[in-house]
């Protein structure tokens, strides 16, 4: 028997493994799971009687979700995402890939697609220090403007979209995102400036000669020298993407010209202290291959002059060596300022700045990235043209199989659960933030095509500006005055008293009274609190608007108990711009707000205090247990403050805050406790803070976690170590399902144009220009300009003009006989620029033609 | 590693015996003594040597402090309602939001004495907090973060290596009866094939069964949902260690068959287990106590190493299988340079090395009459 001792023994560790790796968690949890199943039945007979599978959809009577239940897994490799997409093991990978071989992949499956998305973009960032560097004693030729400005004929672009980014991407030559309303606006400059810096390397070297020559350096043997040493130019190249294969580029470059190139190749990490923290006088980088994110459709870049060529963009030591000229600082300070009072105005100084900023060009604009988002081709999903699927606030509400009503969706995400979820200062990851959308709505929803805002839950609203600011409105949800004045009512609030807790009134914060550059009124539904509920079933009331309120300035102020340092800098830069915010009526919910902030769009104007916090919708009634355990130094909303308390960082969805939720939970049930009293206490009476606290209670017997919303979704549970997390759709949610599926695919025109192949010049000519979408004709009241270059044989710009509209689809490009007789004999291109009023990217074709005498 | 030595066994006049017996006593305790404070010495030195290491010497300081304004700066220039605040105010603002964390990290304070700091935590084995990283659950504390990997290291790591194990041993010592077999010219044969890492069979194994026969899981821990029932969970994980299991199995079986079969060979040639066999004991009773025995300490050795070597768990394994183990975040600790969480996996790394190390030189004694803990002589 003793020689199976030991393999008894072995066979009983092993055991002993498996059976306590099964132990899903605390004993509550799992008697959590077994109430939940009953619940999921529950909800999947609903579903029986809802699902109706027809071939091709158009409307059905449902509310909120397509689909009943969401999984998320976790997929790290993009490569094994695309296989398991192949093997209808998932069925959209909300990542997003810029990897090419993985791209061609995705492109060659017929049982695959994807959504293109912009978002990060690239660029060349000089050291402008010198021309001598103090630490060094080097020369650095970049210190000169027109050695940077010579960079731009320098590099290929194109060479670097096609054999580098394998085509995942678009030149760029401006600081304007190519998607953007900027961009759309300005295409008649920006294709200037794209035609005189396209790729001249011969003329790139004679500047940078003459240049060197100025400064006294000599070409030896095809080598730059400066007294009597080799021009080294280090060149600090990160790794981590293709901006390696950037970085080698471009050192190719200056040393086919005569440069000595160190390639330093760092990280992100390494490269940050050097770049971005260290005196650029030290002489230790000239150029850094630079990356930038935006995560949404820019609607105004008249403050990127300011931002990426002045000191005044950040206060870090690199830009505080910025010395635009005197013109250009001037320019981009009235755009940072806004200090225009027309469109046209504006129009105008930004195509001034831009021809300024290439000169002065401090960066080099590169490209500007585009990457996918593949998924099933049978999937339907709104996915933001720079914010992906991941990013998309309307992905919960049209992510759908096509042709198919209810069932399961597994979307692969590359991490998940990374940390804490809390609606004030949780986690801002933007996969955990993705799933964080699906469950809490907004007041708003971002269009994903243009960046202007819908009505979700606000009905309507208006705004007033003052006269004299050049703001616009494209949607008819809204209306827009301007005023001479816009005084803000003594009675509405403008700050508040975290020691009494109560507002601190517009009277008495500003007793001469005080005006505000821009006011909004917003007007909720009559039936708001009848149709919006929170997931545990609370029905959603005034109090949670107000609780945002108190929220927005509470935390930053010292005198509060649930005081927390980090959200004062927050908290300044708000004060700076408000002015106050007046309910003019609870029910129906009416709100005004008084701020001097505004922007161009009407849209981007309107306040809705609607309780979407920085990292998620939250309930009064939750957010309260949460702040009880902040103030009692048990843990904390943010990792800040954690860490200087050493506490946990307050999670509602699991973990070891939990178990202290739960205990202020009761505590808070059986005290009747309502956060804020002096204030909140008028908006919530005692029985509906009883029925919220049993509600939740509820709610947690049930799921067992304290994670609730109003969205289309709820948490059904989320398994951290075992990175799974499923959202089931929420059956009391008003709204129908097909409010948002319009925005299922961006409707990017596809141009064609079509005319005489031979003109004489000084006869009339015609062009035809075919505006479709998927094969339909673009409507005209869905364009909004189309403009026409035209450069003649010399590639002069000779003509710009906008064509004219025959029907939907089509536009025309008529040149009179005086327009013809300016083009010089020869090949001759005309470029055609399509504006679409429902996707910030514009469309570009071009057609050429012999131009004879 | 070891210090005991061996000397004969010899009767003890009955004189003698309480004499001796007191000398052993305060030659173990002295032995025993040594052997602590050495490894006491031994571990600080290395937990040190980490801290050190893991902030390159405080360079990381400077890397943090980089890293902070960049991740702010990109803040910044995203945020329009930012981008909008007077230069001025911008500043000022994004000079305190850089102020929170480098505060929030400790960088406030010179790193010679957050070093300090940290090696105090260690050496008490009050973890710490993590910096960046947090448990799957929430937990900013490095014990809970650690904890709540460990057992899924444990559970495929542990059945890996206890089934190689066991495996190894039966598969060797059979193969030692039937030197020059088949089977034993096979094992040979494929035993160059342990030069490939299990993460290597992992992409092929995930190939084959995942990708192509779609008949296992291509990673995680379970299936997706979650099961409800405990059943339900243990079957599910099953399924998805046995792609796992099967990489680290295939790229150590034939090298760790071929070694210890080669060593109960030597054994199997001693002149004492001829003299065995000339005696006419059975076959089992000579593979027992004339061939096994003598190997104990070194079976015992290699079984402890492997125990505590679960602690590490295999990062590039973990990584392909998309296993949420301790090497996944021993490497997202060293990426994000999170100190007190490369530490914290360290320092208890460390502790089970020397409380093992320490153990052993006992547990030969015990299993090997020939030692003795502590005894005069030439080291073992």
């Amino acid at each position: 028997m003793k020689r199976y001792t030991l393999l008894v023994v072995g066979l009983l560790v092993i055991a002993s493994m498996v059976l306590s790796a099964c132990q899903q968690g605390t004993q509550v949890v799992t008697q959590v799971v077994t109430e939940e199943v009953e619940v999921v039945k529950t909800v999947e007979v609903e579903k029986t009687v809802e699902v109706v599978v027809t071939p091709e959809p158009t409307r059905v009577d449902r509310n909120g979700a397509w689909v009943d239940t969401i999984v998320v897994v976790e997929e790290p490799s993009a490569d094994a995402a695309v296989t398991r997409l192949q093997n209808k093991d998932i069925d959209l990978y909300a990542f997003t890939v810029s990897n090419a071989e993985v791209a061609a992949k995705v492109a060659a499956s017929p049982e695959l697609k994807s959504e293109r998305t912009f978002g990060s973009y690239n660029e060349l960032t000089f050291n402008p220090a010198g021309p001598i560097f103090e630490g060094t004693g080097k020369l650095n030729p970049f210190a000169v403007p027109a050695v940077r400005e010579a960079m731009n004929w320098l590099v290929d672009r194109d060479y670097i979209v096609q054999e580098i980014m394998k085509g995942l991407g678009v030149p760029r030559y401006t600081p304007f995102n190519v998607a953007s309303s900027d961009y759309a606006r300005l295409a008649e400059v920006v294709r200037k400036v794209e035609l005189k810096y396209a790729y001249d390397k011969e003329k790139a070297q004679q500047v940078i000669s003459a240049e060197m020559e100025k400064l006294g350096a000599t070409l030896v043997d095809g080598k730059w020298q400066y007294n009597g040493e080799p021009v080294e130019i280090i060149v600090l190249i990160r790794v981590e993407d293709e901006r390696r294969q950037v970085g080698d580029y471009v050192a190719n470059q200056l040393e086919d010209i005569g440069f000595t190139v160190t390639r330093d190749y760092k990280t992100s990490a390494e490269a940050s202290p050097i770049w971005i923290r260290g005196n650029p006088n030290d002489g230790k980088w000239h150029v850094y291959t630079g990356g930038w994110i935006t995560t949404a459709v820019p609607r105004d870049l008249g403050d990127n002059f300011s931002f990426f060529y002045t000191n005044r963009g950040l206060p870090q030591p690199l830009w505080q060596a910025y010395t635009p000229s005197e013109e250009f600082d001037k320019v981009a300070l009235d755009l940072e300022n806004r200090a225009y009072k027309t469109i046209e105005e504006r129009t105008q100084l930004m195509g001034k700045a831009l021809e300024l900023a290439l000169q002065d060009s401090v960066r080099v604009w590169l490209v500007d990235r585009a990457s996918i988002t593949p998924m099933r081709a049978e999937l339907q999903v709104a996915s933001d043209l720079y914010g992906a699927v991941y990013g998309s606030q309307l992905w919960p509400y049209t992510i759908r199989r096509e042709g198919e009503v209810g069932g399961s969706v597994t979307v692969a995400m590359p991490s998940i659960l990374v940390e804490p979820w809390n609606a004030l200062s949780g986690t801002n990851w933007i996969y955990d933030q993705m799933l964080i959308r699906g469950t809490g709505e907004y007041g708003q929803v971002y269009d994903p095509f243009t960046g202007l805002t819908y009505p979700n839950r606000i009905e309507k609203a208006e705004v007033v500006v003052q006269e004299g600011l050049p703001v616009g409105k494209t949607l008819d949800w809204l209306t827009l005055e301007f005023a001479p004045s816009i005084e803000v009512p003594g009675d509405a609030w403008a700050d508040w008293d975290a020691e009494q807790q109560r507002f601190i009134t517009v009277a008495e914060k500003f007793p001469e009274g005080t005006t505000a550059l821009r006011k909004s009124v917003v007007y909720y539904p009559a039936d708001l609190y009848e149709k919006v509920k929170w997931h545990d079933g609370s029905p959603f009331s005034v109090g949670d608007v107000v609780m945002g309120m108190i929220l927005t300035f509470d935390l930053g102020k010292e005198a509060s108990p649930y005081y927390d340092a980090s959200q004062v800098p927050t908290l300044e830069s708000f004060l700076s711009s408000f002015k106050g915010v007046k309910i003019v009526s609870t029910d129906p919910l009416v709100i005004e707000t008084y701020s001097d902030l505004w922007n161009l769009d009407a849209e981007l104007n309107v306040s809705d205090w609607w309780p979407f916090y920085a990292q998620g919708q939250a309930a009064w009634h939750a957010l309260a247990i949460g702040l009880k355990a902040d103030g009692a130094g048990e843990a904390a909303f943010s990792a800040a403050k954690a860490d200087e308390l050493q506490v946990e960082w307050l999670s509602y969805i699991s973990g070891p805050t939990i178990d202290i939720l739960k205990a202020k939970l009761d505590e808070a049930s059986s005290e009747g406790f309502i956060p804020y009293a002096p204030t909140l206490g008028e908006y919530v009476s005692a029985d509906e803070a009883a029925a919220r606290y049993a509600n939740l209670a509820e709610w947690f017997r049930q799921r067992g976690h304290f994670w609730i919303g109003t969205n289309v979704f709820y948490l059904e549970r989320a398994f951290p170590v075992e990175g799974t997390v499923v959202l089931r759709r929420y059956n009391g949610y008003s709204e129908p399902a097909d409010k948002w599926l319009r925005f299922s695919a961006p409707p990017i025109a596809e141009v064609e144009v079509d005319g005489d192949d031979r003109v004489t010049a000084g006869s009339e000519a015609s062009f035809d220009v075919f505006v479709d979408f998927e094969g339909q004709p673009y409507p005209l009241a869905d364009i909004d300009n189309v403009k026409y270059l035209v450069f003649d044989a010399n590639g002069e710009l000779v003509l710009v003009g906008q064509a004219e509209a025959v029907e939907d689809g089509l536009f025309q490009v008529n040149l009179s006989g005086e327009d013809t007789g300016k083009l010089a004999e020869g090949t001759t291109r005309l470029e055609v620029v399509v504006v679409s009023k429902r996707v910030a990217v514009p469309s570009f074709a071009s057609f050429q033609f012999v131009t004879a005498p | 590693m070891t210090e005991a030595t061996q000397s004969p066994v010899t009767a003890s006049p009955s004189s003698l015996e309480k004499k001796a017996t007191a000398s052993t006593l305060s030659r173990l305790a002295k032995y025993t003594l040594v052997k602590i404070l050495t490894l006491g010495v031994t571990i600080v030195i290395g937990v040190y040597l980490t801290i050190i290491i893991a902030n390159m010497g405080g360079e990381v300081d400077n890397i943090r402090r980089g890293e902070i304004r960049e991740r702010v700066a990109l803040m910044v220039s995203m945020n329009q309602d930012l981008r909008r605040l007077p230069a001025e105010e911008r500043a000022k603002y994004i000079n305190d939001m850089v102020k929170i964390e480098e505060d929030r990290l400790g960088l406030d304070r010179p790193f010679i004495l957050r070093s300090f700091t940290y090696l105090t935590d260690a050496m008490s084995l009050n973890l710490g907090r993590a910096q960046f990283l947090t448990s799957d659950s929430g937990s900013k504390q490095v014990r809970l973060i650690i904890l709540e990997r460990l057992p899924p290291t444990l559970v495929l790591f542990g059945t890996a290596n206890i089934l190689l194990f066991f495996f190894a041993l039966f598969i060797a010592l059979g193969l030692s009866r039937h030197y020059g077999s088949f089977l034993d010219r096979l094992v040979i044969a494929l035993a160059p094939t342990s030069a490939a890492p299990g993460w290597f069979y992992g992409i092929f194994l995930i190939l084959i069964f995942a990708a192509v026969l779609n008949v296992l899981p291509y990673g995680g821990m379970v299936d997706a949902p979650v099961p409800d029932t405990t059943i339900g969970y243990a079957l599910s994980l099953l399924k998805h260690m046995i792609l796992p299991t099967l990489a680290i199995f295939l790229s150590s079986i034939f090298i760790t068959i071929y070694s210890w079969r080669t060593f109960f060979l030597i054994f199997s040639s001693e002149d004492y287990v001829e003299m065995a066999k000339a005696k006419g004991l059975s076959s089992q009773m000579i593979e027992r106590r004339y061939i096994l025995r003598p190997t104990m300490p070194n079976i015992i050795t290699n079984f402890a190493l492997l125990i505590i070597g679960l602690w590490f768990g295999a990062i590039i394994l973990e990584t392909v299988f998309n296993w949420p183990g301790l090497g996944r975040l021993f490497y997202r600790a060293i990426g994000l340079f999170d100190t007190p969480v490369i530490v914290g996996e360290t320092v208890i790394y460390a502790y089970l090395l020397a409380i093992t190390v320490f153990l052993l030189d006992f547990i030969y004694a015990l299993v090997d009459p020939r030692v003795k803990v502590g005894g005069e002589g030439p080291k073992a």
